[in-house]
């Protein structure tokens, strides 16, 4: 057996990281994936928190949906107090969500664009606060904002082994419709990144439903191959990794 | 303001209609997105628009703060268009910014 380890990048999310040999590998791109209300977003951004908070590792979060006083209102509910992260120079928020009041409405689009603006917006972050981290919540949502999917498809890629060169572990949140069985609107977003975790929270009877997690693929890492239960407590996600959902 | 960026490259005079082009350095379809409004803007009177070029490479704060990142895109009167434009769309939402423009100055 080779002596060749894969640094890793710890979620510092309880349970996660021991399925999966303690991290992420450093400057991997993960997908998290799920239906609406699986908690994607609570991991992702507390995936940034306990970077900043726990292992000294700044955080960029790039919001394309939610503005960010709702994301920072809806965090201090499991006690993450992102405000002062971010006066402290160790989380940037890149609000891109489409309630700005600058924004303005798409009228026309022609398939000959590309996203280096997105790419210069956050590198520039990336390098004002030196982050480690990077958080795209959702991918999904460009879907509806550009109609030219297969410019998309390309350019994500792009951007994402552009984040990647800097250094940084980079985590995108994918969206499943409600009736579909992929892991996203794009058809490409397993390719993109080298985990793909799958968030659950299936009806189990008429008047409850039980949250599960599963590590679909981790490149280089013998991680768990069950789904184990997953609970949203009062600290943020919880994962139980000794116990497997109906059981 | 854009123009207040030191970025900007400004054509014309004050009360003028402003159009925002975002390019950046990397962008292949920049600069004919460019050569396309030059030309539209080339067909009216000098005076009549204020080009605010804004290179998101050297200021990517001010995409950020429009919340542009496909490139090129340009924004007039809270109208976008991205990719290259046809001239006759940019003709479209330049009307189109005079006419929300008249209708905010008679009510």
């Amino acid at each position: 057996m080779s002596k060749f380890t894969i640094e890793r990048v710890r979620t510092g999310i309880p349970g996660l990281d021991e399925l999966i040999e303690g991290g992420f590998p450093r400057g991997d791109t993960i997908l998290v994936a799920g239906k609406a209300g699986t908690g994607k977003s609570i991991l992702a951004v507390q995936f940034l928190y306990k970077g900043a908070t726990e292992y000294n590792e700044p955080g960029v979060l790039v919001t394309l949906e939610e503005p960010p006083h709702l994301i920072k209102r809806n965090m201090m509910r499991f006690g993450m107090d992102l405000e002062r992260l971010e006066r402290e120079g160790l989380l940037a928020i890149v609000d891109l969500s489409p309630s700005k009041e600058r924004t303005p409405v798409m009228v026309g689009e022609y398939p000959s664009f590309d996203l280096s603006g997105l790419e210069a917006i956050i590198l520039s972050h990336i390098r004002r606060i030196k982050a480690k981290r990077v958080v795209i919540d959702t991918l999904s949502i460009m879907a509806y904002k550009f109609r030219s999917r297969d410019i998309l498809r390309e350019e994500f890629f792009k951007l994402c082994a552009s984040i990647t060169g800097e250094g940084c572990t980079l985590l995108l949140t994918s969206e499943i419709p409600a009736q579909d069985t992929g892991l996203g609107v794009f058809d490409i977003e397993t390719f993109l990144a080298s985990g793909v975790i799958v968030l659950y929270n299936e009806k189990i009877s008429e008047t409850s439903r039980s949250r599960s997690i599963e590590i679909l693929k981790l490149r280089g890492s013998k991680h768990s191959s069950r789904i184990h239960s997953m609970r949203i407590t009062d600290e943020g996600i919880r994962v139980w990794p000794g116990e497997i959902p109906g059981h | 303001m854009a123009e207040n960026t030191g970025t900007a490259d400004t054509d014309n005079a004050d009360g003028a209609i402003e159009i925002l082009f975002f390019k950046s350095d990397s962008c292949p379809f920049c600069p004919r997105a460019e050569e396309v409004i030059r030309e539209v803007i080339g067909e009216f009177d000098p005076g009549v628009f204020r080009l605010v070029v804004i290179n998101v490479s050297e200021k990517p704060e001010v995409a950020e703060e429009y919340g542009v990142f496909a490139l090129p895109t340009v924004v007039v009167g809270g109208m976008s268009v991205t990719g290259v434009p046809e001239p006759e769309m940019l003709v479209k939402i330049i009307l189109g910014s005079r006419l929300s423009r008249k209708r905010r100055t008679t009510r």
